[in-house]
């Protein structure tokens, strides 16, 4: 077959694949930030809160998880829960390896992994709120519960943006190392038409142009929520 | 420089940014031991006059020559001219000595290695020499003791004694300072033009774009008024401030005394 | 779990340290070449230089590492005008692939960072630069480089980090780098958690060097950012 005709969407072709692949990049790397988001959020409210041995435990996770390999990472959150899952089944009486889901284990390593920065992100947010409106918010007989609601996350969302666009580039790529654990996302297809066809450079090129495509388009999606998000606030000139 | 040979004489310069002419044909000359008030208001050209004379703008029509050397120019498309000869303008721009409104320090290195780096590395003099002289300069300014500290440790009066010392450190023949008390607290003010006056009263020749008014008046030995791109007025500082011909600049006095 | 046995696994991974260095060094090393070419035609001004110089970043910096890896490893040997090229001896070999790979990567996030660098330098102090009658390479070597390199140093440490955590990659292109040590011996022993946790323990300490390094380097070149002296 010819080189397009691979890609294309007939009988032998590709291209549906692909897509299903990239597809699939994007629903693990999106399941990937938002568990980030939940662990990053955490990490910064320890790091924040001002109490020594929380503070101290949420250094230690970002250190920890940013000093280490994103494969490593994979691998070890793949075997490792199939590991417990195992040895829990055999608790209960189930004999043999029970795998987890890889795509359960693929997005929970990818966001392992970007909870550590989303972390940093989270804090640094939360620092740039300026000091006099949280006064103003006190001041006007807001609880704490009502000012963090209406006053700080909104904030934080805002000022985050930007890291969080950077940081979802950042999970689409390292879902790509989700592919050694066989999940079909968009690298192991690759993979998997390249070894398939003897192509390897059609495959690994067309694969790469995908998430290229995948990267400028969700980048301008973030770009617009940004202009949404931040208009009213008088900014630098750039 | 000769005692015939002026110091510097720029004629007919004319510069525009984009549509707007900023320079309409402005001429000077500067004799030796000349200090020369330059004032005017926001948007007259004559930050822009200064920046030209040592081309860090090019102007679009003009001759500068310094101490009888003239800079080359060549013309471009777009009735646009540049420099037709980089190393001229680089020693030439050597013998000028400029003074910034933001003082310009280099942060990465301490005061007396400000004073030095463009004497050793762009006028190729010996470093103890260059050492020995930077210190002499800084006792001068009044900020001997800080010869080892860096930009980011001094005070605003400080820095700008500083940059003054830099700019003296090259030997200059003509020095040129845009608005050097601009950016500095009001109590500081007053120990960069103590600076200023020594100077002149020593025979340098100076250059002085400023606002300030008792400078112009008392220490200049003549001054030119720019309004919109022209010499509106120009003469000795009792010929101006003792009641000048010219309506826009007595108008321009007034809103300075505020 | 036996004392012998850690001992062992860690005394073999150690082994591989050695490799996954030197792809580190070599890759980050060209990277640096290749990246201030790229910056130097982003700041050219000649349009069709700074263009391919931000296509260059885009498509690094947007792709994943591991699909570049794939590309000049599986993909570049697989075409027979590679194969019959003068690059062929070089190509290869899955070392030199690796280490090809690594540094285009990083040369587009180095790039970046050089980029970023140059911008932070206060034009001001160019200007008095330019003033004393500086230019082109004098200026450059004595006031631009200088501000800019402390300016990058933070941002170049980072990089340096990701680079290490990158090498990890090479065990998919048939390297014995520690990640390949590590996962065979789990695969030989059937023991998960050790030998990861070791390896992790390896790359670990190895940033943790370059971080302090990199902030001691920091330090020493910036006596001007530190607080008055009393």
């Amino acid at each position: 077959m010819s080189d397009l005709a691979i890609f294309g969407f007939g009988e032998g072709g590709w291209g549906l694949a692909l897509l299903e692949g990239a597809a699939m990049t994007l629903l693990v790397s999106a399941c990937g930030l938002m568990i980030g988001a939940a662990i990053g959020g955490l990490v910064a409210w320890a790091r924040l809160s001002g109490k020594r041995l929380a503070g101290a435990v949420g250094q230690a996770y970002a250190a920890l998880f940013r000093g280490l390999p994103e494969l490593l990472i994979v691998y070890f959150v793949y075997f490792g829960t199939s590991t417990l899952l195992t040895e829990t089944a055999l608790f209960f009486g189930h004999e043999g390896f029970v795998g987890v889901p890889a795509f359960a284990a693929g997005a929970l390593a990818v966001g392992v992994i970007s909870g550590a920065y989303q972390a940093e992100v989270f804090r640094a947010a939360y620092l740039a709120i300026s000091r006099g409106e949280l006064e103003a918010a006190i001041s006007v007989g807001m609880n704490r519960a009502l000012m963090a609601r209406r006053i700080i996350l909104p904030q934080v969302m805002r000022f985050a943006l930007p890291g969080l666009g950077n940081l979802w580039q950042v999970a689409l790529k390292d879902s790509s190392l989700i592919s050694v654990t066989g999940l079909a996302e968009l690298m192991r297809v690759s993979q998997v038409g390249a070894g398939s066809t003897h192509r390897p450079f059609a495959f690994y090129l067309g694969g790469a142009v995908l998430y290229l495509v995948m990267t400028v388009l969700t980048m301008r999606v973030f770009d617009i929520a940004e202009e949404r998000a931040t208009r009213g606030v008088r900014r630098a000139a750039v | 420089m000769s005692a015939e040979t002026p110091a510097l004489t720029v004629a007919g310069m004319r510069k525009r940014f984009g549509a707007l002419e900023v320079l309409k044909g402005i001429s000077l000359t500067a004799n030796d031991g000349d200090v020369i008030s330059i004032l005017g208001s926001s948007g007259s050209g004559k930050s822009t006059f200064l920046r030209c004379i040592n081309l860090l703008e090019t102007p679009d029509e003009g001759v500068v020559t310094v101490a009888g050397e003239t800079i080359k120019m060549r013309s471009r498309r777009g009735g646009r001219s540049e420099p037709a000869d980089r190393r001229q303008v680089d020693r030439i721009r050597s013998e000028l000595g400029m003074v910034f409104q933001s003082f310009n320090l280099w942060s990465h290195l301490t005061v007396l290695e400000n004073l030095i780096e463009a004497p050793v590395h762009v006028q190729k003099r010996p470093r103890a020499e260059c050492v020995d002289e930077a210190r002499a300069l800084l006792a001068k300014v009044g900020i001997a003791d800080k010869w080892s500290a860096y930009p980011a440790h001094l005070s605003g009066g400080q820095q700008q004694r500083a940059a003054i010392a830099r700019a003296l450190a090259m030997r200059p023949k003509v020095m040129l300072f845009d608005e050097p008390t601009s950016a500095l607290d009001p109590e500081l003010v007053g120990e960069v033009l103590r600076v200023m006056r020594a100077l002149a009263e020593e025979g340098r020749t100076m250059l002085v774009v400023t606002h300030e008014m008792g400078f112009a008046r008392d220490v200049s030995t003549r001054v030119m008024f720019l309004d919109q791109g022209l010499v509106e007025a120009e003469g000795s500082p009792d010929e101006l401030f003792g009641g000048s011909t010219s309506e826009r600049f007595r108008q321009f006095i007034s809103k300075e005394r505020g | 779990m036996d004392i012998d046995f850690i001992t062992k696994t860690f005394i073999r991974l150690l082994g591989a340290l050695p490799l996954t260095l030197s792809v580190w060094f070599l890759s980050v090393v060209l990277g640096a070449l290749v990246a201030a070419g790229v910056t130097w035609m982003r700041v050219s001004g000649v349009r069709p230089l700074e263009l391919f110089a931000r296509a260059y970043v885009m498509v690094f910096r947007g792709t994943p590492l591991l699909i570049q890896l794939f590309i000049v490893y599986y993909g570049l040997a697989s075409l027979p005008a590679v194969r019959a090229s003068v690059f062929w001896p070089f190509l290869r070999d899955a070392f030199n692939c690796a280490v090809l790979s690594l540094a285009l990567c990083t040369a587009g996030y180095q790039a970046e960072i050089f980029r970023g660098a140059l911008l932070a330098v206060p034009p001001g102090q160019v200007e008095a630069a330019r003033a004393c009658g500086m230019s082109g390479l004098l200026m450059f070597r004595r006031v631009i480089f200088p501000i800019a390199l402390r300016h990058a140093l933070p941002p170049y440490s980072t990089e340096m980090i990701s680079m290490i955590k990158a090498t990890a990659l090479v065990s998919l292109v048939t390297l014995w780098d520690v990640m390949s040590v590590a996962l065979k011996i789990r695969n030989d022993t059937l023991i998960t958690y050790l030998p990861l946790i070791l390896a992790g323990a390896i790359y670990f300490v190895v940033n943790y060097v370059i971080g302090v390094a990199f902030l001691a380097l920091e330090r020493r070149l910036s006596p001007h950012l530190r607080p008055r002296p009393s």
